[in-house]
């Protein structure tokens, strides 16, 4: 975590150095007007799954750790915390993004939607993944859970090869790939009769 | 992480003052896919003191097709160049780039800005907690010379003495092959000119520079771009060389051609005696294949990276034959 004596308050735009953040934020309202505040003592407001959540953040957090550690949402893992892996994956304002990658800071105002969201809102794609067994130790489901949900939301009929695109960039160490087209081809019947019978198509 | 500053800039303005206060101890941040591994890694003996946040400027992400060109701000995301048809139909090489870079999430993160602007590849370099001290972080020796150099340059080093990492962009070329331009904060740039042989830095760009947009040519009449690539993997993994190529044909007769080749040497490479020997002539296989050998024949590869010479060999033929194919259409 970050050593409070590191914090010197100093004002990025004339240098001069302040006790406290508050007297920072005067000076800049005062003496650089239209200049931005710093976001050292940053405030974000996030929507995780449809609830309002305020963080204070550091600016070297991610937005994974405010979403596992701050917030409790452990469906998604850290795995290679590189963006290489696609385990932490998230959607974010309707985009599946890597949450290792994105510093919490610049998050504000963002709407994420997370696995347990996905499964809260009782999204087929959970129930196949379990008929279909699409994991071994399920370290990794959750964010091939996220990315697949994301593609159904843009492509209601997607082909398998549609699938393998999506989800090139989230890896498996145990090889359940050739499960996660059959559980979301499934969620796509499944999400398809579920139009169907209220009509919708 | 360390600890260090962050500031959202709301304007280019500030944002630039920013890094003019800063200097080289400030670093941008757009996507943050390369930045922030880096940071994590630990891999350069200094650490940023502040990040500017630009993804906060508002208007700089766009795609915008104007009379005779066609402009993209610097923060617009990979995936959605790699969508758009105009891009798709117009500057193919492009779209194809954009589409086999990194990963489908890492794309929605990744921005065009960043992709050209990014680090170079070596394992040496990029090993965590600094553990090489080489000549790009001022130690002594490029490691690359006499260790495994597998992935490294083929067309020598950067600078006397070494560094053999290669730039492993893969819209670079593209945008080399399609002569855009690239517009900075303070002036434009050719792309050819944008990115620098230097040992500290991998473009021009001065420490308070910002690229704000990227502008491309309206493509002349029975032009046609392609890009190829070679990787380990089909996805996430950096290209082991690629190759964009856009070619005008007139009928059968190739009136332009513009061929670069990535991830070959620290700079995209641009193998201009290539491009040279297909202008003015009729399309042949063999004169394709007589390109081909154009296009390596100045490399000297070291120890381990022999193969990367018929990799970029193939590459370029394939690129151009791509070209054919789609004007035949």
């Amino acid at each position: 975590m970050v050593d409070k004596n590191l914090k010197r308050y100093e004002c990025p735009y004339c240098g001069e150095t302040f006790a406290s953040f508050e007297e920072l934020k005067k000076d800049i309202i005062a003496n650089h007007k239209g200049r931005s505040l710093p976001v050292s003592e940053g405030m974000i407001r996030l929507n995780v799954n449809n609830s309002e959540h305020r963080f204070h953040v550091e600016p070297n957090e991610t937005l994974y750790e405010i979403i596992h550690n701050k917030l409790g949402l452990t469906g998604s893992k850290q795995f290679c915390d590189r963006g290489a892996c696609g385990s932490c994956t998230v959607i974010m304002n309707g985009l599946p993004v890597l949450s290792c990658m994105i510093l919490a800071v610049e998050c504000d105002g963002s709407k994420i939607e997370t696995v347990e969201g996905i499964a809260a809102s009782g999204h087929p794609l959970i129930e196949s993944y379990v008929e279909h067994h699409a994991m071994q130790c399920g370290y990794c489901t959750p964010g091939f859970v996220v990315t697949a949900k994301s593609l159904l939301d843009k492509n209601l009929n997607p082909t398998v090869q549609d699938i393998k695109n999506a989800l090139a960039g989230n890896l498996c160490r145990c090889g359940t790939y050739p499960q996660h087209p059959l559980a979301i081809l499934d969620s796509v019947r499944k999400l398809q009769a579920d139009k169907k019978s209220k009509g919708e198509v | 992480m360390r600890p260090f500053k962050h500031f959202n800039a709301y304007s280019l303005e500030e944002a630039v003052s920013l890094l003019d206060r800063y200097g080289e101890r400030a670093c941008i941040i757009a996507g943050g896919t390369d930045l922030l591994g880096k940071m994590k890694d630990m891999i350069l003996p200094s650490y940023p003191e502040a990040l500017v946040n630009i993804k906060s400027i508002p208007g700089m992400e766009s795609i915008r097709m104007e009379e005779d060109v066609l402009r993209i701000g610097s923060l617009t995301k990979l995936s959605a160049i790699a969508e758009n048809p105009i891009i798709r139909e117009k500057y193919t090489a492009l779209a194809q780039a954009a589409s086999r870079t990194a990963s489908p999430n890492l794309r929605n993160m990744g921005t065009i800005g960043g992709n050209i602007c990014q680090d170079i590849r070596c394992w040496y370099y990029r090993a965590p907690s600094n553990r090489f001290s080489c000549l790009r972080k001022g130690g002594g020796r490029c490691y690359a010379i006499k260790g495994d150099n597998r992935y490294h340059s083929i067309f020598g080093g950067s600078v006397k003495g070494g560094c053999f990492a290669v730039h492993p962009s893969d819209t670079a070329p593209a945008l080399i092959a399609l002569n855009a331009k690239v517009v900075t904060s303070k002036r434009t740039y050719e792309a050819e000119n944008f990115f620098n042989v230097g040992l500290h830095s991998t473009t021009v760009l001065e420490s308070n520079e910002i690229v704000v947009e990227l502008q491309l040519p309206k493509p002349s009449n029975g032009a046609k771009s392609a890009f190829v690539d070679y990787t380990q993997r089909k996805s996430i993994d950096f290209p082991i060389v690629n190759c964009a190529v856009m070619m005008v044909f007139s009928n059968t007769k190739m009136i332009d051609a513009r061929i670069c080749l990535n991830a070959v040497h620290v700079v995209p490479y641009r193998p201009k005696k290539a491009e040279l020997a297909l202008i003015g002539h009729t399309y042949s296989d063999r004169l394709v294949e007589e390109a081909g050998e154009i296009v390596v024949a100045e490399a000297k590869p070291l120890d381990n990276n022999k193969y990367m010479v018929q990799i970029a060999k193939t590459l370029a033929k394939r690129a151009i034959q791509a070209c054919r194919e789609a004007a035949v259409e």
